[in-house]
């Protein structure tokens, strides 16, 4: 076999343990799980509520705009606490880094404020 | 605690990037302050901004001299570099980017889409590029190529109403991400084999001789697979014609020219910086890339009906030209021409492409279609589209004296440089296909000149806007120009210098 080939197989090896090895996990447990449906088990959530009405419905946005502007301020904050624990070491530096990044995430909630998403309609 | 040294920084040679990330941050403010009937100023400022980024890039090559280190200080040296290689492309990039804001602005502005956040989301993405072309490090060309990809995800999904934009952006989203993933396991083996992210340590130590053998081929592969998906290469291209196809036309021509040119070069940078001693490995892989890409998109774009999608399948195999020559880099000393072949292929490519665009984008105008057969009879009511249609078309063929001829001239002589078996057997498919691709690009030609006018048709003079005359002016000036003085270009293209630490 040439060398070419044989530094393919490594790659065919790898594709080859990948597909057996998620095949093995998911292949193990349907064979030895038990398998007992019943009208009641296929019920959603088994002992949820019966769902009324179709998969289409309405949900709040204002919810999910919410949770996008925490992001603003989390991302902040993630990366403000360690850099706040090392300031003297960053110095001026870091300061001037910092406020840049700060700037750039402001811009992020000016452009909220101004899309008037801030307002709770 | 680790001593830390503030690193320093070269603000001549960050300036383009420092001046795209300050116009991106204004045409985000003008946009949330003017009233809605003057938001058409952010494409104009957009356009500024991206010709004051292109200030600083030639002061840089006017100055000219050594390669510039941006960043430098401890262990950060030599990571994110200004050289000829670097500049060159980020002019390209640059200008590109400027043609498409000319492109967009009446489609974004007609169409009542999100004016600034358009433009954002451009200027963004090239940004990315631009730092493409810097990045000699796996951590910055890493960020380089999702700082690019990321924007362009959500401009093809632009025509928020229309479900087939929908789909585009959903599949070049999810096949992105994945072939992200799949480039990233590849550069943390890359990694964990070197110990570095610096691309050329990690070009000395993947070698293929040592107990890691298995794991450097894995590495190796997976990068290069990552990156065929962002250049779509045959088998990793079936997202094309449909991304293509459902974007707006501006995005689309992009898409095919500057996001597709970026993958390009971060595919070379790997290449050239960090697995020349890999050739064994991803020469065999290129080439069957480059043949696949070729014949597979050409054969394709036989068939079409639709002008766009024909542009894509088209935009598919002119990339195989280019892993021609990048499969053939490092075989008997080809390195310099095939660099070379490569500059001026993305180089030419963008200009004849984004034209291609351009007049597309004008007709679609007046007939509201991308049809082929819609394009019946142009010569009666558009003679100047259709005379510059046919000059893009001509220069995608490679036919003399447009701007295509040399392009494919320089990536067959780096095949043909290269020699041996591998060499000439892909120059021969390469030009077989050259005589393929002929066909259809001819078939719209014939369309445009012969074909009679469709019944119904509105057949008074089409009105051109000012901005598609200027991005028209542009590229049709650059197509001829490089075919008919090549000299120019091709001094481009003898920079050889990609880092300075090409050679050592």
């Amino acid at each position: 076999m040439s060398d070419f080939l044989r530094d393919y197989l490594n790659v065919v090896w790898f594709a080859a343990i990948a597909l057996v090895l998620a095949s093995l996990l998911l292949g193990i447990s349907a064979i030895i799980r038990p398998n007992k449906p019943s009208a009641e088990k296929n019920i959603a959530y088994e002992s949820g509520v019966n769902p009324v009405g179709d998969g289409w419905s309405q949900s709040q946005v204002r919810y999910y705009i919410f949770a996008l502007l925490f992001v603003v301020f989390d991302v902040e904050a993630v990366f403000i606490f360690p850099w706040a624990t090392r300031l003297e070491t960053y110095g001026t530096f870091g300061l001037v880094e910092m406020g840049i990044f700060v700037f750039v995430l402001l811009l992020g909630l000016v452009y909220a404020w101004r899309k008037g998403v801030l307002r709770w309609v | 605690m680790i001593a830390f040294s503030a690193p320093i920084v070269d603000y001549h040679a960050l300036a383009p990037e420092l001046v795209l990330a300050a116009g991106i941050c204004l045409v985000l403010l003008v946009d949330l302050f003017v009233p809605a009937h003057r938001r058409w100023i952010t494409g104009t400022i957009s356009g500024l901004v991206l010709l004051g980024a292109l200030l600083p890039v030639v002061t840089l090559a006017v100055l000219g001299g050594d390669v510039r280190d941006v960043l430098s200080g401890d262990g950060i040296s030599g990571r994110y570099v200004v050289d000829n290689f670097a500049l060159v492309l980020k002019a390209l990039f640059l200008l590109s980017g400027y043609v498409v804001v000319l492109l967009s602005t009446n489609e974004i502005e007609d169409g009542g889409y999100y004016q600034g956040e358009y433009y954002v989301l451009l200027l963004s993405s090239v940004l990315g590029m631009v730092m493409m072309a810097s990045s000699r490090d796996l951590v910055s060309v890493f960020v380089a190529l999702e700082f690019l990809s990321i924007p362009a995800y959500m401009m093809a999904a632009w025509k928020k109403r229309d479900r087939k934009s929908n789909e585009a952006g959903v599949k070049y989203y999810l096949l992105g991400v994945f072939a992200s993933a799949v480039m990233l396991y590849g550069m943390s083996l890359l990694y964990g084999i070197a110990g570095s992210t610096k691309l050329s340590v990690i070009g000395e130590k993947i070698t293929l001789s040592g107990p890691r053998t298995g794991i450097e081929v894995i590495a190796v592969v997976f990068v290069i697979v990552g990156f065929s998906f962002k250049v779509s290469a045959v088998p990793f291209h079936t997202w094309a014609p449909d991304t293509y196809e459902g974007a707006p036309t501006p995005v689309t021509a992009f898409l095919s020219v500057a996001s597709k040119a970026a993958g390009f070069v971060g595919l070379m940078i790997m290449v050239y910086l960090a697995f020349p001693l890999a050739r064994d490995v991803y020469r065999p892989f290129l080439w069957v890339l480059a043949a696949l890409t070729m014949t597979v998109g050409n054969l394709v774009a036989l068939k079409q009906k639709n002008l766009v999608r024909m542009l894509a399948y088209s935009s598919v195999s002119q990339g195989g030209f280019i892993l021609m020559a990048l499969a053939m880099a490092f075989t008997n000393g080809s390195e310099e021409s095939s660099l070379r072949a490569i500059i001026v292929y993305l180089i030419i490519y963008a200009a004849t492409n984004l034209g291609a665009f351009a007049v597309v984008i004008a007709v679609a105008r007046r007939t509201k279609s991308a049809e082929i057969s819609s394009y019946g009879g142009l010569f009666n009511y558009a003679p100047g589209l259709t005379v510059m249609m046919t000059l893009f078309l001509a220069s995608l063929a490679g036919i003399p004296p447009l701007g295509g001829w040399y392009a494919k001239f320089g990536a067959f002589r780096a095949a043909v440089d290269a020699g041996g078996g591998w060499g000439y057997t892909i120059a021969i498919v390469g030009a077989a296909n050259a005589v393929v691709a002929t066909a259809y690009y001819i078939t719209v030609m014939r369309e445009m000149w012969m074909k009679p006018v469709p019944e119904g048709a509105d057949t008074s003079a089409v009105k051109v806007p000012a901005s598609l005359v200027a991005a028209l002016t542009i590229t049709g000036l650059a197509t001829l120009a490089f075919g008919v003085v090549p000299g120019i270009i091709a001094k481009v293209g003898s920079l050889t210098d990609l880092t300075g630490a090409f050679h050592g």
